[in-house]
């Protein structure tokens, strides 16, 4: 799950779910429903995937995030749902989703990027947790 | 998942409770003594109204951190525009010295590099665009590429792409897009020097490939605007400004290639503190000395994106010219549509100035926060030169904005600089439930503001509580000698992303 925070001038989001993988995934959903005003009109037409390096899970959020938001932002792909695997050495994705069409997707917020700030990842006794914002 | 884990307190939830010492009337001091590792005091520019505001998040925090950066100069500073951000507060100032291992934070600049403002002026007045205002509005909006996802009408090739941020707006002048005027009439006449677009990323000229003339969205606007009130004649008379002039302001930046700039620094940034021995307080806050390859490695690829955004503004202004001149069935040239000037407010900049009496180059970073040269400053245009540097502070659709002129105490107190805006008092969360069940295109209409917005979200997030009280804001500078009162302008229509 995943619930949108205050901050001054952007947006928080915080994530809370049972796995390091489902984190990763429910971040994405948080990120698309920034991005976006109804994710449920993402069609599940294209599948991308994606492979990203890193051990700590701080710096592999960002990461992972940042490679979805600039599909979005380069090739205008709308993520509607991922699976992720979480390996050793990094993680590795598949992202289902349908490009941009201003016919049929509203669009909410430009996000410029995702931000460094307060950006966390960690463990707690019920599973795993993270919060990052996003530069609106 | 349980409520009771000890997760993460995202900061929104916590207000300031350090110390803030009475300076004078408009200025605040976070002591070097709050935290171990503050290099410098945190001087705040604001007054008894803005403080319980000032205390509500924590941007006098950021204030602190900032005083951590190597090599910083005189204080950590902030305008009364100030709010949280991220790493820096915006509204944040703050110099450092390449030769006492001075850094550059990219951080300090921000995501939308050279973000900014100009205004336009015309011949027309109040009685000549109120019959046909919402027709005008309707018709920018329509013309005028705004909100997320629109890309523009003006498509360079990779090869002129280059060449726009290497020289900035003087490119445009031989594609026929700017005039000489236009160029003279903006800071740094539209380019920044030792720009590098060799270095700028494939990603980020992707996201800008198409972006160059778009006004975006977030709080990037163009709004017609009416004169309302002339506070100093002869500044205003030099600026070519009267009661009752109609003036476009224009507000946008760098696009996503500004953006990936940035994003594309940090990340290449990640390693240097370990390698440089830079203590920190906030990641975002990761920098590298100026005098390095990193520092030297982001300062070109920014000024690239600066020079971008210089052209995004340029492009706009055209653009709103070709609308007026449509509308009004007169050239743009007859409409009187001259630039009086072009400000940058995420910005940094190598500059001389005169610290504890020595004269030095220092890189100057702005983040939300303008430039304000006194009278008689070598960088300030030459017509202008006498009076001192224009300053545009675009207030929000409501209530104002606000044509400033560089004050007698800027060098002095704030790297000759000043706010950049009302600044932001609620959050996006905050206005969004504070519109719940109101109808703000109609709130702005009765208040005689014909507003146009392409996203649902854009006018309840923007609307006008979301902001401090410009006048307040611009009332500190004035009083603490940063800039002061020209002319007070009044929204009448507005198109947003």
């Amino acid at each position: 799950m995943y619930e949108i925070c205050e901050h001054t001038a952007d947006l928080g989001i915080r994530v809370r779910a049972g796995t390091l993988a489902e984190v990763f995934a429910d971040a994405v959903s948080g990120l698309t429903a920034v991005i976006c005003d109804d994710p449920a009109m993402i069609r599940p037409v294209v599948t991308e995937s994606f492979a990203v390096a890193g051990t700590d899970p701080t710096w592999l959020l960002f990461d992972w995030l940042s490679e979805v938001h600039a599909a979005f932002e380069v090739r205008r792909l709308l993520v509607h749902d991922v699976q992720v695997v979480v390996e050793p050495q990094g993680l590795r994705a598949t992202a289902r989703g349908e490009h941009y069409d201003p016919a049929r997707h509203v669009l909410a917020h430009e996000v410029k990027a995702i931000t460094q700030h307060e950006l966390d990842v960690r463990q707690t006794s019920d599973g795993w947790e993270a919060f990052f914002i996003v530069d609106i | 998942m349980a409520d009771q884990t000890p997760g993460i307190e995202p900061a929104a939830a916590r207000s300031f409770d350090g110390p803030l010492e009475r300076v004078d009337d408009c200025t605040w001091r976070i002591p070097r003594s709050y935290k171990p590792g503050m290099l410098v005091d945190g001087l705040i520019f604001a007054d008894d109204r803005l403080i319980p505001q000032l205390r509500s998040d924590r941007a006098p925090e950021q204030v602190a951190n900032v005083a951590f950066l190597p090599g910083i100069q005189q204080a950590s500073l902030a305008m009364p525009d100030i709010h949280w951000g991220y790493g820096f507060c915006i509204g944040g100032v703050c110099a450092t010295d390449p030769a006492a291992g001075g850094v550059v934070s990219p951080g300090g600049v921000g995501y939308d590099i050279n973000c900014g403002v100009r205004l336009v002026r015309t011949n027309l007045t109040l009685a000549d665009v109120q019959p046909t205002l919402v027709q005008l509005v309707n018709q920018l909006i329509r013309d005028v590429p705004v909100g997320v996802g629109q890309g523009g009408r003006y498509v360079f090739s990779p090869a002129e792409l280059r060449t726009l941020m290497a020289e900035g707006v003087p490119f445009l002048a031989s594609r026929g897009l700017a005039t000489p005027d236009d160029v003279a009439c903006a800071e740094a006449e539209g380019t920044i020097a030792e720009a590098e677009p060799g270095l700028v990323s494939d990603r980020a000229l992707a996201r800008g490939a198409d972006q160059c003339g778009t006004v975006g969205a977030g709080n990037h606007f163009i709004e017609v605007q009416v004169v309302d009130r002339v506070e100093d004649e002869r500044a205003a008379a030099a600026f070519g400004l009267h009661a009752g002039q109609i003036c476009v302001l224009i507000h946008s930046g760098s696009r996503g290639l500004g953006y990936q700039v940035c994003d594309d620094a940090l990340r290449a940034l990640r390693d240097a503190p370990a390698k440089y021995g830079l203590e920190l307080p906030d990641r975002q806050l990761v920098c590298a000395p100026v005098d390095s390859p990193e520092g030297r490695h982001y300062l070109g690829a920014m000024r690239a994106a600066a020079n971008y955004a210089f052209c995004n503004r340029q492009l706009l202004m055209w653009q709103v010219r070709e609308v007026f001149a449509r509308m009004f069935d007169r050239s743009w040239e007859s409409l009187g549509m001259t630039l009086l000037y072009d400000v940058a407010h995420n910005m940094a900049k190598i500059e001389r100035h005169v610290v504890d009496g020595l004269a030095k180059d220092v890189c100057v970073h702005r983040k939300g926060a303008t430039r304000a040269f006194p009278a008689g400053h070598a960088d300030i245009p030459e017509r202008y030169r006498e009076w001192g540097q224009p300053v545009i502070i675009p207030g929000d659709m409501g209530r104002a904005s606000w044509v400033l002129v560089g004050g007698p105490r800027s060098l002095e107190r704030s790297f000759g600089t000043t706010c950049h805006g009302a600044g932001r008092c609620l959050s996006r969360t905050a206005a969004t439930k504070a519109a719940r069940g109101r109808n703000i295109q109609h709130e702005l209409e009765r208040g005689g503001v014909v507003a146009r917005c392409r996203s649902r979200e854009g006018l309840a997030e923007e609307q006008p509580a979301a902001y401090k009280d410009v006048d307040i804001v611009v009332d500190v500078v004035h009083r603490a000698g940063l800039s002061l009162k020209v002319a007070r302008l009044r929204p009448l229509g507005v198109i947003k992303g």
